[in-house]
């Protein structure tokens, strides 16, 4: 048995005889990890695809009483994030410390700015009546398809308003560790993985924005 | 070795996904409110898969990345999209109105 190869961060385990290995491993877990993810919304997507279907008229007239100016918002800031979180990993490949902790601060910004506009948007929501399932007590629509999509809109963005929250705290974590200096150039595979998870929760509000907000 | 991260866009390059996404995303709410009927539907996924693509070949690197990356991501995507479809199939097939059942127990408008 060959000894373990030592790097600046201590021993690798003994399947890897490199860093790059490593990290070439654990971006590829990162990407099933992804995918699996998407496959948690799908199940979702597709309640959504039938019922749409079979309500479209109710679903049309639902969507009218979303937030079109706060789910917009959202969307530019949601891209927004995703540029600087890109741009965080590219300061650390180029060494700049302080430039990368600032992006990151940026993207956490976007990211708790989101969750605060969705927690303002659910609030006017609930005192309209607009609430899922058995609450559904708005006074405008009768119940009969609406309430599928009300319930669905609560469950596909509150199942990403979690991940925005989840990836938020990730990348505090990210932060504080980039502060430290726990990045260089050549080894940040965990500041790299929390940016592609925050680029997922981008892409899936790209289409949660026009599904739920944008039906005509 | 070649390392994986050699063939990233710049920062410049970021920028210029970034202004694209955007200029996709106002021209996605002007389309919804200009196209009606079904087509407006088809021309927002369409725009949102473009928005899509754009985030996962450059922010996430899978145009430049390892081609098992794209491999494992597209996969799952096209489970997805099985899935969807295999539903809409199902909902779009039915002849008997009496076996669809809304929520309230009543048989579904056909």
């Amino acid at each position: 048995m060959t000894a373990a190869v030592e790097t600046a961060a201590g021993p690798l385990p003994v399947q890897y005889d490199s860093l790059e290995r490593q990290h070439a491993t654990a971006r590829l877990g990162m990407w099933v990890f992804l995918g699996s993810e998407s496959l948690l919304f799908a199940g979702l997507l597709a309640l959504y695809a039938a019922y749409r279907f079979v309500y479209p008229a109710e679903f049309h007239a639902a969507s009218a009483h979303a937030n079109l100016v706060i789910g917009t918002a959202n969307t530019y800031i949601l891209l927004t994030s995703s540029l600087t979180v890109a741009l965080a990993i590219h300061a650390t490949r180029r060494g700049h410390r302080r430039r990368t902790v600032a992006l990151l601060v940026a993207t956490i910004a976007l990211g708790l700015a989101f969750d605060v506009l969705k927690v303002i948007e659910y609030a006017g929501h609930l005192r309209e009546g607009l609430a899922p399932g058995d609450y559904y007590a708005f006074a405008d629509l009768p119940a009969r398809g609406v309430v599928l999509y009300v319930t669905l809109y609560y469950l596909l963005t509150g199942l990403h308003a979690l991940h925005v929250t989840g990836g938020v705290g990730a990348l505090i974590w990210l932060a504080v560790r980039a502060q430290r200096g726990a990045f260089t150039p050549h080894s940040h595979v965990a500041l790299e993985l929390g940016g592609l998870y925050w680029h997922l929760v981008d892409l899936v509000w790209i289409f949660l924005w026009p599904l739920l907000y944008l039906i005509r | 070795m070649t390392r994986e991260t050699d063939h990233e866009p710049g920062a410049a390059g970021y920028v210029a996904v970034w202004l694209a996404l955007v200029v996709l995303a106002t021209a996605t709410l002007f389309l919804s409110r200009a196209v009606t009927g079904g087509w407006g539907l088809a021309v927002a996924l369409v725009i949102a898969s473009v928005k899509a693509t754009l985030v996962a070949a450059f922010f996430m690197h899978l145009a430049h990345g390892r081609p098992i990356h794209r491999i494992v991501f597209a996969v799952a995507i096209g489970f997805l999209v099985v899935l969807v479809i295999g539903v809409l199939a199902d909902v779009g097939t039915r002849s008997i109105a009496s076996s669809y059942v809304d929520e309230l127990g009543q048989p579904a408008p056909r």
